[in-house]
């Protein structure tokens, strides 16, 4: 890495370290209520959940809930996880480019002999480091409501589960220095990324719901998703997807390279 | 170094255009500046100063036309031309929470510099607090540390949007001072600026921009030589001067009293000889500000 693009990710990563608690607190306390009260819920939703239709479970990954892997799963990492890393994802990289150029920084940045590509791969590298130390946040979190409450989490299996939302969410990353080529407003870079991020969601869910549909999948990043907290990290959606979202961040800064920068 | 920015203009445009859609940008503009020069680019808002400025510095890219710094090629070549130049972006924001010491910090970093360069010395000239969030600074002095960022390097092209926007008048003497030293380092210095006061007070040249047209580029001296001056002349016996309207460049003639007032326009050598031949009690010629030049400039081009 070049001693610019570390002085750039440095840079963005001490202006956003509060983002760090700010997104894995919550993401973390909640994950650890859920895995904390899964012993003593655990029977009730057994019965519950056998009685839920059987596409409705597939569709939202709902299988058995019969351990606290199961259930973590179902109720965090197959929604409210992947949705909240993702829209932190285009957030933070929106703040290197967009919000620079709205605050002026973009402007000062871009007087110093350092291009516009470079910017956009610290914007890349430094929301790759923000996602992964706000998984982290989640995960250790997770961890201890997992051994304050004696649920009997699996450590390994967890930090798959976790670290499994960090190619998906920097997707979005990719995707957001793709619209800063389009918009440096920041509310229609976040807003049209948030869409595609909801959109991508519901068409798997979709294709899951209706066999018939289920082609559409293929246009979705969450159909390679997959459910790393039982199945394990499977390499090759884990590594595709980790390209593909380098692949977009090298078309975002090709296309950020292009654009007019105006006052 | 200086012999060799001397061979060639530092900042070169030929033809320079910026067309956004049918909305006007910049039209036809070719300029140079001269190391150790300090050029004045004058307008009002929206003339299209600030798209010439982006334009030299790549933030904008040209519909046509040439722009070339140190001789390189300014679109080409953006990053190896910004590494040798200082700039203050008109309306200059940072974003609220860093301070300005972070701001430093961070281009001394990307330029390569171990060192903060002259920041401090420049922050204790101006007063400029480095250590607080820019966020909690008044406009003037966010606008210092965007002086500081600009100059902190020691660059050899300084290009300064609105440079003394917000600043006190005891800070924008300091301003003028450090643009004078600038230009006796050898630095070339690009001033945007509808304060046309301070333009005439540091400026070696100045273009004139209107509706993105450049529509002259004169010597400092040379436009105010060619501006009208009005002369307040008071005698002991104004009788007999109606000779003066008969002068070359003088108008507007009107006595009052033992008063006689008119404008005078160029050389006033016949002027001050027909003066001789009386009582001269008091002589007051007052220079027209640039805004009057600068007016009179656009006046001529709406008559032509």
């Amino acid at each position: 890495m070049s001693s610019q693009v570390a002085a750039l990710v440095a840079t963005h990563l001490s202006d956003r370290r509060r983002s760090v608690l700010a997104w894995g607190l919550p993401l973390g306390l909640m994950s650890a209520f859920i895995v904390a009260i899964f012993p003593s819920v655990q029977g009730a939703l057994s019965n519950a959940i056998e009685k839920y239709p059987s596409g409705l479970k597939e569709a939202f990954g709902i299988g058995e809930l019969s351990n606290v892997e199961q259930y973590l799963h179902a109720e965090m990492l197959s929604l409210i996880v992947p949705l909240a890393a993702g829209y932190l994802a285009v957030r933070a990289v929106a703040s290197g480019l967009s919000g620079a150029a709205e605050s002026g920084r973009l402007d000062v940045l871009l007087s110093a002999p350092v291009s516009r590509s470079r910017l956009c791969a610290a914007g890349f590298l430094a929301t790759a480091v923000e996602l992964a130390a706000v998984l982290v946040v989640t995960a250790l979190l997770t961890g201890l409501g997992s051994l304050l409450s004696g649920a009997g989490l699996a450590v390994g299996s967890a930090a798959a589960g976790f670290a499994s939302v960090w190619p998906l969410a920097l997707l979005f990353a990719g995707l957001g220095i793709v619209a800063s080529g389009f918009s440096l407003r920041t509310s229609v870079v976040t807003g049209s990324v948030a869409g595609v991020l909801v959109a991508m969601y519901v068409v798997n869910l979709v294709g899951k719901l209706d066999p018939g549909l289920s082609g559409v999948r293929y246009f979705s990043v969450f159909k390679y998703y997959g459910n790393a907290i039982e199945d394990g990290i499977e390499p090759l959606a884990f590594g595709g997807i980790t390209l593909v979202a380098a692949l977009l961040a090298a078309i975002g800064a090709w296309l950020f390279k292009r654009r007019d920068i105006s006052a | 170094m200086a012999e060799s920015m001397r061979a060639m203009p530092v900042i070169e445009t030929d033809g320079l255009t910026k067309l956004y859609g049918n909305a006007r940008g910049i039209e036809d503009v070719t300029i140079a500046v001269e190391a150790g020069e300090v050029f004045g680019f004058l307008g009002p808002n929206g003339a299209g100063k600030t798209t010439t400025i982006r334009t030299l510095l790549n933030l904008i890219h040209p519909s046509s036309g040439m722009a070339q710094i140190f001789g390189l090629d300014s679109q080409r070549d953006s990053v190896a031309i910004r590494a040798r130049l200082g700039n203050l972006p008109g309306d200059f924001g940072y974003g609220r929470e860093a301070s300005g010491r972070e701001a430093v910090g961070l281009l001394a970093r990307l330029r390569g510099m171990e060192s903060l360069g002259r920041a401090e010395a420049l922050a204790e000239r101006f007063r400029a607090d480095l250590d607080r969030p820019l966020g909690q600074l008044s406009r003037g002095n966010r606008q210092k540390i965007g002086l500081i960022l600009a100059t902190f390097h020691e660059p050899e092209l300084l290009i300064l949007d609105e440079p003394t926007g917000g600043l006190d008048p005891l800070m924008q003497e300091e301003f003028l001072a450090l643009v004078a030293e600038e230009r006796e380092r050898g630095c070339a210095v690009f001033i945007s600026s509808h304060d046309l006061d301070e333009v005439q007070r540091v400026c070696d040249r100045v273009g004139i921009v209107r509706n993105g047209k450049l529509i002259a580029v004169e010597r400092m001296a040379d436009l105010l030589g060619k501006a009208r001056r009005k002369i307040i002349v008071r005698l002991s016996d104004s009788s007999g001067l109606t000779e003066l309207q008969d002068l070359k460049g003088v108008s507007d003639l009107q006595v009052d009293g033992d008063r006689v007032i008119f404008q005078a326009a160029g050389d006033i050598d016949a002027v001050i000889k027909a003066l001789a031949a009386h009582h001269v009690v008091d002589l007051e010629a007052v220079h027209p500000s640039l805004e009057e030049v600068f007016l009179g400039y656009y006046r001529e081009e709406g008559d032509g």
